[in-house]
């Protein structure tokens, strides 16, 4: 299964219903260097592997101000990690509605940081999208997994 | 919150299973005594060290766990975990840490009792990164020597 087109469409999809912002795609990557944050669901059952969501901190905090009708200046890191992870949560269920039946969804998963990478065990990537919105840039990834949860 | 009031709120015996689990591991595992430190509890999120895996609780028993390592101690950790040099930056070497977390959780689960799933382990590479906690879970810090170096484990689960 090709994933990219519907990743990108689930991804405009809730950027425009939840945060009425703009999402479009982008060539190149986001810039090494600056504070990013990335939340990963994972998905369990008949299909296994991760979504992963990574912008930087400013995305973040436009998105939480959005999501929770917070001034920008009022904007604290648990509220951009909420932000994040609820973003990542939603595509990542409309995402699974893509896969094989009984398919589960973990919690998000939430790390911020300027130079680190994330791993998921025993996974590949089957789909990488980088995006932009407005001046803020934005990556969607799916990894597909043998590993199994206990 | 005061500091008081988080002491309370944490359960040891959901603390208990993770310092036997972790002893346990390591010492099969890796061949490795671990001395337990005083255990902390870590009121603002903040780095603690520089590769860590994430698992997530989910069932009787919430929440996320992570064990971090400080780069030299995961290294040296790894390379005796594979029985043979494995590259840092290589996947096999995320894997291995991925894995002694999996297991240090795993077994650590089975003394909690309850029904309670594991997820599937989430590894961050790289110096200075905070993992989010959930915010209505207190998190306990339990810090771990060993002769390979130093790492954690930060607990931040309750019962559902």
């Amino acid at each position: 299964m090709q994933y990219d087109d519907h990743i990108k469409q689930l991804a405009l999809f809730v950027w425009d219903a939840v945060l009425h912002l703009p999402l479009d795609e982008e060539e190149t990557s986001p810039p090494v260097g600056q504070r990013t944050l990335s939340a990963c669901v994972h998905i369990t059952g008949a299909w296994n592997g991760a979504l992963a969501l990574t912008c930087g901190d400013g995305m973040a905090a436009e998105s939480a101000a959005i999501m929770f009708d917070l001034e920008r200046a009022g904007v604290s890191i648990s509220d951009m990690q909420d932000a994040l992870g609820e973003l990542a949560n939603m595509i990542g269920g409309n995402v699974k509605a893509l896969l094989p039946e009984h398919c589960h969804l973990s919690l998000p998963m939430v790390v911020e940081g300027i130079d680190y990478s994330f791993r998921v065990p025993g996974s590949r990537l089957v789909s990488r999208i980088p995006m932009r919105s407005g001046e803020h840039r934005v990556t969607v990834s799916l990894l597909e997994s043998d590993a199994v949860a206990a | 919150m005061s500091t008081t009031v988080t002491k309370a709120q944490i359960d040891a015996r959901l603390i208990m299973p993770f310092v036997n689990s972790t002893r346990n591991v390591l010492q099969t595992m890796l061949g490795l005594a671990t001395t337990i430190d005083r255990p902390r509890i870590k009121s603002v999120p903040a780095p603690e060290y520089d590769y860590s895996a994430i698992i997530g609780f989910s069932g009787q028993i919430v929440g996320v766990v992570v064990v971090s390592f400080r780069r030299e101690t995961a290294i040296k950790m790894v390379n005796a975990f594979a029985g043979d040099e494995v590259e840092p930056d290589s996947s096999d070497f995320s894997d291995a840490i991925g894995e002694l977390a999996n297991m240090i959780a795993g077994a650590a689960k089975k003394d909690l009792g309850g029904v309670a799933s594991i997820s599937v382990p989430t590894v961050i590479l790289g110096k200075g990164h905070i993992v989010a906690r959930p915010s209505d879970i207190p998190c306990m810090v339990i810090p771990c020597k060993t002769e390979a170096g130093e790492f954690a484990v930060e607990i931040s689960i309750k019962q559902a």
